[in-house]
């Protein structure tokens, strides 16, 4: 049984039947979900299936809960699917269960879920990081073989980074919003957990494309992603992003060069590449998003569904109180923000200011790939760290996207691939490659290469978290 | 940028959430701190970058298709009756 789920979904696929590989998932969730509260809803029901997979639980069924981490939510049941979930159900997927997420996808480390923290699988004490923390800790503890996560900032890039598996986030407007809980309309995209690249490519091909249900939606061709799997990485021109990779130092550093030699030994041509504003990622990030969050979130409102508080009298009761019980602190943090960055009188100083920098990094960024086929950095600036250890410094919470956040900002597509482990803690290291708009192909070539070369992906935490046991 | 527990208070209002005075003053003090980091943003020359860019979104023929069933609208409404959504009076309280 653990064989199975040790492959990835193409080959784990090929050795089972349907109804063989969905049970093989729900008996592995059953082993390890205690420790790991890697999922929050378990669908003990699932049909059979040849994809068995775990969805954030901010993404909508029409046959499971959806709580977005939140109280606020209550006892909600979505009435329909999201697009990417009927176009998977078209195409034999089961939904195993409902993976935790910091709270309506606010964080970095999966310790702002109001149904407690999920771990890391290679060291429970530590987070699997967020917001799909619950996701890449399901898929790197081999409880399923591909899960749904989104991105806002990094949201799945930096929990694949931490837990040692692959995540990708497609370019804005690949995949169809529809059935996505809102955070920041402008920055928000599904995302793919997987062990390797060739199933991240396959599963985006399953729901890439138009939706007339989401007008921001791609109407650009979508498909073929596999098509140059395998065929190596000579002549392609790779940029090291010199403002974000020069001030590193230690393992993260070192394990960067090692990966960039890999990369060097096919063929590839490396050279610095500069992107100057990068390091304002972060500034621009906490403006935007909030801001967006701020307008997304007011319909969480206790009328229509969701908490409604037992305390409220008037309209006014209604609202402030359901909010002030339903939502958990960095919800109330980045709603503050948001709105403080939108109310007259600061509107151009922070939301207009934060979108033309924004604006200056997208020139940037389009300069660097007139020279580059790919830009890599580190996908995270250190492994996965200790639960707790951040979480009474927001500010230093927010940083460990500095290295994701930029993408969601520019639109483009980013992948994390597994890069190796730190020395002393065996805690998995990252590298992150970023392509042009709709340059998805390109990036499944690069990051499938470097992970035949190096094979990160076939370690198992398994022994470690039974040794826990 | 300084956030003062009144400044934390106006905001608050417009957001519809309601905190204590201590709830205001740690609100306030985080602001403060993250916003002086989001200041740094003012360092930047952003001389010929517009807040907007000229990418529109598409939309959709506006026609007619079904909507959500009413059923199942309901069976998430905190309170319901004859087919609406019921709430507290909205003029005159109580």
């Amino acid at each position: 049984m653990s064989d199975l789920l040790d492959l990835p979904w193409h080959e784990g696929r090929e050795r089972v039947s349907p109804r063989e590989y969905v049970d093989a998932c729900l008996r592995a969730i059953d082993a390890h979900n205690e420790k790991l509260n890697a999922f929050l809803h378990v669908n003990r029901d699932a049909p059979a299936g040849m994809l068995p997979m775990a969805v954030k639980d901010n993404i909508v069924t029409s046959d499971m809960p959806a709580t977005c981490g939140s109280r606020i939510l209550g006892e909600f049941h979505s009435p329909f699917d999201a697009t990417a979930i009927a176009r998977l159900r078209a195409r034999g997927a089961a939904f195993v269960g409902k993976t935790n997420l910091d709270e309506f996808a606010m964080g970095s480390s999966n310790e702002h879920s109001a149904f407690g923290p999920a771990r890391n699988p290679w060291d429970p004490s530590r987070v699997p990081g967020g917001s799909s923390g619950g996701s890449a800790a399901a898929v790197a503890a081999r409880l399923v073989p591909v899960a749904l996560g989104s991105e806002t900032g990094g949201s799945v890039r930096q929990p694949a980074a931490l837990c040692g598996v692959v995540g990708l986030k497609p370019t804005y407007g690949r995949i169809s919003r529809w059935g996505l809980v809102a955070f920041a309309s402008g920055l928000d995209q599904i995302g793919i957990v997987t062990k390797t690249v060739r199933d991240s490519a396959e599963v985006l091909d399953i729901i890439a494309g138009h939706d007339p249900l989401d007008s921001t939606s791609s109407i650009e061709p979508a498909g073929d992603s596999a098509a140059d799997l395998g065929r190596g990485v000579k002549g392609l021109r790779f940029g090291i992003v010199r403002e974000a990779v020069e001030p590193l130092a230690g393992e993260v550093r070192e394990n960067f060069d090692a990966s960039v030699e890999v990369l060097r030994r096919g063929g590839a041509i490396i050279e610095e590449a500069s992107i100057p504003t990068i390091g304002y990622a972060i500034a621009i990030y906490y403006i935007v998003a909030n801001a967006e969050a701020s307008a997304n979130l007011s319909r969480f409102d206790g009328i229509r569904y969701g908490h409604r508080s037992k305390r409220a009298r008037t309209l006014d009761d209604v609202y402030f109180d359901s909010r002030g019980e339903g939502f958990g602190a960095e919800v109330k943090r980045r709603i503050m923000l948001g709105t403080f960055a939108l109310s007259a009188g600061y509107y151009d100083a922070y939301y207009g200011r934060a979108q033309r920098v924004r604006a200056k990094l997208r020139h940037e960024f389009a300069e660097a790939f007139r020279s580059f086929d790919s830009l890599i950095t580190p996908t995270t600036p250190e492994p996965a760290f200790r639960i707790g250890e951040k979480t009474d410094d927001p500010l230093s919470m927010y940083l460990s996207d500095i290295f994701t956040a930029p993408a969601n900002l520019v639109g483009i597509p980013a992948i994390a691939v597994p890069s190796g482990f730190s020395r002393a803690e065996g805690l998995p290291l990252s590298l992150q490659i970023m392509g042009p708009h709709f340059g998805e192909r390109a990036l499944f070539r690069a990051a499938e290469f470097f992970e035949s070369e190096t094979g990160y992906w076939k370690h198992s935490p398994l022994p470690a978290l039974r040794g826990e046991g | 940028m300084k956030i003062d527990r009144d400044e934390a208070r106006r905001v608050a209002g417009l957001a519809h959430l309601e905190f204590d005075d201590a709830g205001l003053d740690r609100m306030a003090a985080e602001m403060t701190k993250i916003l002086t980091y989001i200041d740094q943003l003012n360092e930047v020359d952003v001389e010929g970058f517009e807040e907007h860019d000229a990418t529109v979104t598409p939309l959709r023929e506006d026609e007619p298709r079904p909507s959500l069933d009413r059923e199942l609208v309901a069976r998430n409404a905190p309170a319901w009756r004859d087919g609406l959504f019921v709430v507290p009076k909205v003029i005159g309280g109580e």
